[in-house]
């Protein structure tokens, strides 16, 4: 096999996550493409953990929908993800011998004609080893030796890990996954294989979360002050800026709630600084009125939103599409703010250094709608790609001859007025939440309120002219049309590449700026399109109903295949969605 | 050349300026553009944040860097300013309602991180912007139009709580007294961490010109004999029933400021580990 998805469920202290750490982090070392996914439970220690990785050769878009080769340490806790490890037809499965769930109880389809094979992880662990901790790297060595994944990179990534900070730990691990392969050798025979016949580029890649990654784009775009506050999936955004900004000069802050962690950001920016802060639904919806307050006094900001499934708690650990509204309606008033949605890892890095190229050029609160299944996940990626894309990140500030009678707000053809910032003389001015003259003066003036919504809209055109990026796929001359946005597009993207080889003509839209539209971009992908499919996880269809009501160009035959999150989007569904309204283009013309 | 001296009329503004006439917020408004200038601030310096409510507008008239922001959120948008830059000189100011209810929070974790700003509260007792509800300190048993049958709330004493909570410079001013808060804002100011300052600010239209006679009657400006470096006198200070203190009741030097430390950190972070560009942390992908 060039692809293969394989999978580890136990409990929390397994290793689960660790051990699929490693086995991305040697495929990266040999310059293969993989993605692992995590899921847990709600439990903060212990509870039901899985990885679930795909390494090939080729791109990955996906997590892959069927499992090939499955490892489980307990059954009891493997049962908790048959909602979303789907095994393939004949997959190998190894399970702790420890575990005494009778076979007839596994919760496996018996068709599907699994290979099951019991394996002594935990007794290789304690009575070998010596250290019961050790079960993963067992697996470890197992899953290797069954693969041929290299064993020299996983090896390079235990070292990586453990080599200077606990040398004997390092030995261990690797005393344990020497100890799974010989296992194999000797227990297995040869037929027992699926081997990932992919061959590396031999160019190392990295491996990068796309919280990793948003945050670092930010770092790299010049981010000065990051102000959050802890929450589920976007605490990573967090946790690597308070590592990582200082380094860069920075300062990050853990302000009390999440209503602070926007208005320091904001303090931060209105004084000079590029600032952002990042959380997930439940806070950016605390965070709204602030927001507001950034679009009305022409604030540069920038807003991560991490989405996870909603409404209120949800399930803070899955993913979702449905803050897609929240983002481009929230707030009270007619605010103008910019919503970008990041499609991959790499991306979210991209995503970031946009965000903030627009926020300061245009003096606007930049909203990146991210989603746990980005943000969570990790992904390989080619080390050039992330700097490819050269943006030059600078405030329109206020030259010499603006500072004579100083308007911070002053009527331009493109709404973006000269900004001066704390320490530039005759640059004072007073801000507010107020609707104000030219020089920031309040008024409750109804013609001023209209030439002020005006002047801040005529930002937005600009915008999505300048930054309105689409993205598309499959056949150019397509009549049919998947559009899709964010993370759903890696399944989209799989979809229409097997819908193709079926002898589909179909193409995928997939815009990374949602508000504003990019009306010309999506004009011109959606030309000759006769009929589309608004592929999204939101159960009420937020993308579907967001682009009737403000988009003019979707085909008159439009349809929406929408669902709650929770689960990953399935390549399959998306193919079934596309061959349904395929096959209905393609029937007879009544006449 | 001599520098130019700055009076106070250098930090008016052509804002026009909505309060009732008579409101103690003027007499606030003047001891601040008297500190300033005492202080010598280069207007181009001074950062004045606020919240919402009648005395948030204050930030409208001060040549400075001024932001008039939503309720209750003047603290975090100051302290966000004065990290971003730390040479500027951060004022913060609002209201009991804006101070001491919606933005509470925000009271209690700024004096915890000691954000090195300057925070005045004019305190009425009262929420004048919207017309006279009950406010966090409204005396017990007041009529308010919120509260038609006297207030049932007790009220919360701002002064003990900094002090409970850590604050590390506490003072209590009159509106009445220019002179004399104009100095409490100055000290504040040259304090090295949040200065919080309590001012009595009488709400003329909701609650009557008598309260200015209430503060002439009762307070008591605090003397040679109060050691403000004792916290246990400090304690006993905030205690009071019927007297007002006025003055610096808590001041104590050298506990770290949210931007001191912030700066320690990169300091550290920067020794253990030099980056030329933000390029060279792909290292820690691979």
């Amino acid at each position: 096999m060039r692809d293969v998805t394989l999978a580890i469920a136990g409990s929390g202290g397994d290793g689960v996550i660790t051990a699929g750490d490693f086995i991305v982090q040697a495929a990266a070392r040999k310059g293969l493409n993989a993605f692992m996914l995590k899921s847990y439970g709600p439990q903060i220690r212990g509870g039901e953990s899985s990885a679930r990785i795909r390494i090939s050769d080729k791109p990955i878009y996906s997590q892959g929908d069927y499992v090939d080769f499955l490892v489980v340490f307990s059954w009891k806790d493997f049962a908790r993800f048959t909602d979303e490890i789907q095994l393939r037809q004949g997959a190998v499965v190894l399970y702790d011998e420890a575990d005494s769930t009778p076979p007839e109880e596994f919760p496996i389809d018996k068709d599907l004609g699994v290979e099951l094979i019991a394996v002594p992880f935990k007794k290789m662990a304690s009575e070998e080893i010596k250290v019961p901790l050790t079960k993963n790297m067992v697996a470890l060595g197992v899953i290797a030796e069954l693969l041929h994944l290299p064993l020299d990179g996983i090896k390079d990534a235990v070292m990586k890990k453990f080599g200077k900070r606990k040398p004997e730990a390092a030995q261990v691990n690797i005393e344990a996954i020497d100890l799974g392969k010989s296992w194999v050798n000797e227990n297995l025979p040869d037929g027992t294989q699926i081997v990932l016949e992919a061959e590396g580029t031999g160019e190392p890649k990295l491996v990068m979360t796309g919280d990793d990654a948003v945050a670092y784009g930010a770092l790299h775009a010049g981010v000065k002050v990051f102000s959050g506050y802890p929450i589920t999936p976007a605490s990573p955004i967090l946790e690597f800026l308070s590592k990582w900004l200082p380094h860069f000069g920075g300062a990050v802050v853990q302000t009390e709630d999440e209503i602070a962690a926007i208005t320091y950001a904001i303090g931060a920016s209105w004084a000079g600084k590029q600032a952002m802060t990042a959380s997930s639904g439940p806070g950016i919806a605390l965070k709204l009125e602030a927001l507001g307050l950034a679009g009305i006094a022409e604030i540069p900001l920038v807003v991560v939103n991490v989405q996870r499934v909603g409404p209120s708690t949800g399930i803070p650990s899955k993913s979702e599409q449905a803050d897609l509204f929240q983002a481009v309606g929230g707030t009270p008033g007619d605010v103008p703010r910019v919503v970008l949605a990041p499609s991959d890892v790499e991306d979210n890095f991209q995503v970031a250094v946009e965000a903030f190229y627009i926020a300061e050029k245009y003096q606007i609160p930049v909203i990146i709608l991210s989603d746990q299944f980005l943000g969570e996940r990790s992904e390989t990626i080619d080390p050039e790609v992330l700097f490819a894309r050269k943006r030059v990140i600078s405030r329109q500030l206020a030259k010499p001859s603006d500072l004579k009678d100083y308007k911070r707000y002053k009527l331009t053809d493109t709404g973006v007025s000269p900004m001066t910032v704390p320490g530039m003389k005759g640059g004072q001015y007073i801000t507010s939440g107020l609707e104000h003259y030219e020089d920031g003066r309040p008024t409750s003036s109804g013609t001023l309120h209209q030439i002020m919504s005006e002047k801040r809209a005529r930002k937005l055109p600009l915008i999505a002219e300048e930054s309105g990026f689409v993205r598309v796929y499959g056949d150019e001359d397509a009549e049919l049309a998947v559009l899709a946005w964010g993370s759903s597009k890696g399944a989209v993207r799989e979809a229409i590449e097997k819908a193709r080889e079926e002898g589909i003509k179909v193409k995928a839209i997939v815009p990374q700026l949602i508000y504003p539209i990019p009306e010309k971009k999506l004009d011109a992908a959606l030309k000759g399109v006769k009929r589309a499919v608004v592929v999204e996880l939101s159960f009420g269809a937020q993308f579907y109903r967001y682009l009737r009501a403000y988009y003019d160009g979707l085909p008159k035959e439009t349809y929406s295949y929408a669902r709650s999150g929770a689960n990953p989007l399935l390549v399959s569904e998306v193919l079934e969605a596309i061959k349904e309204h395929a096959g209905a283009m393609n029937a007879p013309q009544e006449a | 050349m001599e520098p130019v001296k700055l009076t106070a009329k250098d930090y008016k503004t052509k804002v026009p300026i909505v309060w009732c006439p008579g409101c103690g917020d003027f007499g606030v408004l003047n001891a601040m553009q008297q500190a300033a200038a005492e202080l010598a601030i280069p207007p181009e310096n001074l950062m004045v944040v606020s919240g919402i409510g009648c005395s948030s507008r204050i930030a409208g008239y001060i040549n400075a860097f001024g932001f008039n922001t939503i309720h209750g959120r003047a603290l975090p948008i100051a302290s966000g300013a004065k990290l971003a830059r730390p040479e500027m000189t951060v004022w913060a100011a609002g209201g009991d309602g804006d101070g001491y209810s919606i933005g509470t929070n925000h009271f209690v974790h700024t004096i915890r991180r000691n954000a090195d700003i300057t925070y005045i509260v004019m305190d009425n007792h009262i929420y004048g912007l919207t017309k006279g509800q009950v406010s966090p300190t409204t005396p017990h048993g007041d009529y308010t139009k919120s509260t038609p049958m006297g207030n049932p709330d007790r009220p919360l004493n701002p002064l003990a709580l900094a002090l409970e909570l850590g604050a590390t410079y506490i003072a209590q001013g009159f509106s009445g007294n220019v002179k004399h808060l104009r100095d409490l804002i100055v000290k504040g100011t040259q304090h090295k961490g949040f200065a919080f300052i309590n001012v009595k600010s009488p709400c003329v239209t909701f609650r009557g010109r008598q309260e200015f006679n209430v503060v002439r009657e009762h307070g008591v400006y605090l003397d040679e004999s109060h050691d403000p470096t004792d916290w246990n006198q400090a304690h006993e200070v905030t205690q009071w029933k019927e007297k007002i203190p006025l003055g610096v009741i808590y001041h104590v030097h050298g506990v770290p400021t949210l931007d001191q430390i912030a700066e320690d950190l990169r300091q550290k972070a920067q020794e253990q580990q030099k980056f030329e560009s933000s390029k060279d942390l792909l290292e820690i992908f691979r």
